[in-house]
């Protein structure tokens, strides 16, 4: 039986978040609607939170929060098959056309109509009582893997498609990963479990690399501090040398590093992630940072034949992976959630993701909030 | 499946007054019985359109399920329209297709053109006829082609293009530039399994060397590709000699007519020797420069398969494009041991017909020499008796023969 509200966060502008009554969607014939259980937050969340826009994605009216969540399945279309009410999913919260030639030759993720939740120009979101998705959006939970691994089965799919999809990390391999925050702990969990040989975790605060050694890093690394007047090349080849000798890490042959992924967005991380590689060595840009132009050391491209890869959200395949790694334990997600919220709290959240810190004082890797019917 | 945020400012096809005529269909019945009928006109979805069918070409498939009521595993169950080839005028847009040509009507002049081009009525169209679910991890991973709920145009239970009007998904119409008429439109469907075979999953580079058994329509469409795309060598087998010379002044650089085989000869052997006396023969090594990188089967037969497993270099990739015998023995010793890559090729995918359309656009593949008959509506049936014939009764040999759309 449904409720008949459908209380959800919804940002009116910058800073205005309301929780407000909005209709409860219905379902078409290939739909199904979820009771949400549990989301977390993204920075990408905090962001329209603080600036209502990202890129040229502009917000133009109120727009309801949320897109990384887990929950029950409470109606399906009449379409629908292998799903059923009752079902536990984790929500894949984008809807590409499924007929442009990109859709077609398996690369969604692009799709130039992608409706994706709680970007605009999109209003819905998944802070909500309840979300409608096409039912093979919706991937089932296995009973060993809860509501909250299942929300965070969004942000590790985002770390498969780095990682596994575009990066190819393989068995024995040496990865490195700039930025210890939710997403790269994410890729380097995934790396650690696609067998990955040392995982580097580089990062400027040594309290996130303590937990990355912890969580999936082999090695980790802070970088030193840059001198006054030391450019942003030579400062990236004075850190990349004192890496190399620190974690012995050969600039060629077995042990080298071939895959790169930047997770932070900051300059000085790219810079420092091309040189850290191998000839031939795969770098994927995953982190977003306020830059959106970088020096990046073309010759050591050109001559190392390097790949450079942009990844996009997550693409065939992620959602699958994430779920399966999770449920046969390759994958632990659960280091991560590191605060729970109420829904009525979710105020508190998005403060505390913004901070870094809760109240408390405690750091912040991820925000969990509970759905307005949270069991 | 659009977006729901797209909303259309008016959710009417175009054209919203569509008046359609009748619909004449030429329809089976089973084996060897076929009739005219009316089918209904279909009724477009807001992302479809209704394309007036002006070309159709027939294909051994089709000529198949006439001859005998079913085709591998599929049979027959009820009437059932056939073609499945072809190209015509778009009759009407869907609503949301009309909202896009209005959008880009009004947004004309503008720096920024509409990412794909736009359809509208009257477009001159060649048709994919392959409706699949978009939503199965087959077709959300890039191979739409073998989604299990293809619905095919002429493949058991779904009626085929041989009617005035077949709907379609706009992503499965494309337009034909000026210069490639309705006729070599309607050829654009076999192309693309050439393409699909030789370009796609055969990966045929520039001054790669490329053995094709068959010279039928696919395997002529697919030493036409292979030109097209810069092969080096183009070596065509049949047992036909008709057919091996007509390869030769069409696309293939050379040809070869197998050797007989011996009285007490296994065929693993036959194939294993008849292999090697193609290569000898034609100066080819069985390695290195020179050498057989990519190997299409377009005949289905046994003997072809296992002769084109043994030829190509190590390494090096077998394509199966033709339907024989659902199971067959293959020199696995040899696969193995030199690392043969063989590779089942199925109808098209993704960016085949615009690869397709272009090689034709350009001039890099010619259909005319291909197109030996044409035949109205109302001959339709004499259309395939002469296709399965293999002559007409003025004795000309059938590559492709194309039915036009009702008048």
């Amino acid at each position: 039986m449904l409720s008949n509200n459908n209380p959800s966060l919804v940002l009116h502008g910058i800073g205005d978040l309301r929780i407000e009554d909005r209709p409860t969607p219905s379902v078409s014939a290939h739909e199904a609607l979820v009771a949400v259980t549990k989301t977390g937050i993204c920075g990408s969340d905090v962001h329209y939170l603080k600036h209502a826009r990202i890129g040229h994605y502009v917000m133009e009216e109120p727009m309801c929060l949320g897109h990384e969540s887990a929950g029950t399945v409470v109606q399906v279309g009449a379409a629908v098959k292998g799903l059923k009410t009752g079902d536990r999913v984790a929500m894949e919260p984008g809807v590409g056309c499924g007929t442009c030639d990109l859709c077609r030759e398996g690369r969604y993720e692009l799709c130039p109509a992608m409706s994706f939740a709680a970007t605009p120009p999109s209003t819905l979101g998944t802070l909500a009582r309840y979300y409608a998705l096409p039912s093979h959006l919706l991937h089932p939970l296995p009973d060993n893997v809860s509501f909250e691994d299942g929300a965070m089965m969004e942000p590790l799919s985002v770390g498969v498609h780095s990682v596994k999809t575009l990066g190819r990390c393989s068995t024995n391999e040496v990865v490195i990963v700039f930025g210890a925050g939710p997403i790269g702990l994410l890729c380097m969990a995934v790396a650690k479990a696609l067998g990955a040989r040392r995982v580097i975790a580089v990062d400027i605060m040594q309290e996130k690399l303590d937990f990355a050694l912890g969580y999936a890093a082999t090695d980790v690394f802070l970088p030193p501090a840059k001198l006054a007047d030391e450019g942003l090349e030579a400062y990236a080849a004075r850190a990349v040398d004192e890496l190399s000798k620190k974690l012995a890490v050969p600039e060629v042959g077995p042990g080298g590093i071939q895959l790169a992924i930047e997770a932070s967005g900051a300059p000085s991380c790219v810079h420092m992630g091309c040189l850290a590689l191998s000839p031939g060595g795969r770098y994927v840009q995953v982190g977003m940072g306020a830059q959106s132009s970088v020096p990046v050391p073309l010759f050591h491209i050109i001559s190392r034949e390097l790949q450079i890869l942009g990844s996009f959200r997550y693409g065939p395949g992620a959602y699958q992976l994430a779920i399966s790694l999770v449920e046969r334990g390759l994958v632990d997600v659960k280091p991560l959630i590191t605060q729970r919220y109420a829904f009525l709290d979710s105020g508190a959240a998005f403060e505390a993701t913004k901070l870094g810190r809760d109240v408390d004082g405690k750091t912040v890797i991820k925000c969990i909030i509970d759905g307005p019917l949270a069991e | 499946m659009a977006s729901a945020n797209i909303q259309a400012p008016n959710d009417q096809p175009e054209p919203a007054d569509f008046k359609p005529r009748n619909n004449p269909a030429f329809i089976l019945h089973g084996k060897l019985s076929t009739s005219f009928g009316e089918l209904p006109v279909p009724s477009v979805g807001p992302d479809e359109v209704l394309v007036e069918v002006k070309k159709t070409g027939i294909c051994g498939s089709d000529v198949h399920f006439y001859n005998t009521g079913k085709m591998g595993l599929v049979s027959c169950t009820g009437d059932m329209c056939l073609g499945h080839e072809s190209s015509g005028y778009i009759a009407q847009l869907g609503s949301n297709l009309a909202a896009m040509a209005r959008k880009a009507d009004s947004e004309k002049g503008s720096a920024k053109g509409p990412a794909k081009q736009v359809l509208r009525v009257g477009d001159k169209v060649t048709l994919e006829p392959g409706v699949t679910c978009r939503m199965c991890p087959d077709c959300r991973g890039g191979r739409y082609q073998i989604c299990e709920h293809m619905a095919f145009a002429a493949y058991p239970p779904f009626d085929g293009t041989l009617q005035r009007y077949y709907k379609l998904p706009a992503d499965l119409v494309y337009p034909l530039p000026d210069s490639v008429d309705l006729v070599y439109g309607a050829m654009m469907e076999p192309l693309s399994v050439a393409v699909h075979g030789i370009a796609n999953v055969g990966k045929l580079r520039t001054s790669e060397n490329v053995l094709i058994f068959g010279a039928g329509p696919v395997g002529l469409l697919a030493m036409g590709v292979a030109k097209g795309l810069g092969a080096g060598r183009i070596i065509a087998v049949d047992i036909n000699q008709e057919r091996l010379k007509f390869a030769k002044t069409y696309a293939a650089t050379d040809i070869y007519t197998p050797i007989k085989q011996n009285a007490d000869e296994s065929r693993p052997d036959y194939s294993l020797r008849a292999a090697k006396d193609l290569l000898s023969s034609l100066g080819v090594p069985v390695r290195g420069p020179g050498s057989i990188d990519l190997v299409m089967d377009a005949t289905g037969a046994e003997v072809c398969i296992q002769m084109g497993i043994n030829a190509v270099r190590p390494g090096g990739v077998c394509v199966q494009t033709g339907f024989g015998p659902p199971d067959i023995t293959i020199p696995m010793f040899r696969l193995t041991t030199d690392e043969i890559q063989l590779k089942g090729c199925w109808r098209y995918g993704p960016g085949d017909y615009p690869l397709a359309i272009d090689l034709v656009a350009r001039g890099l593949v010619d259909l005319k020499p291909l197109l030996t008959h044409e035949f109205k509506f109302e001959d339709a049936l004499e259309a395939f008796e002469v296709t399965k014939a293999g002559k007409s009764a003025d004795g000309k040999t059938v590559i492709k023969a194309v039915i036009s759309g009702p008048e």
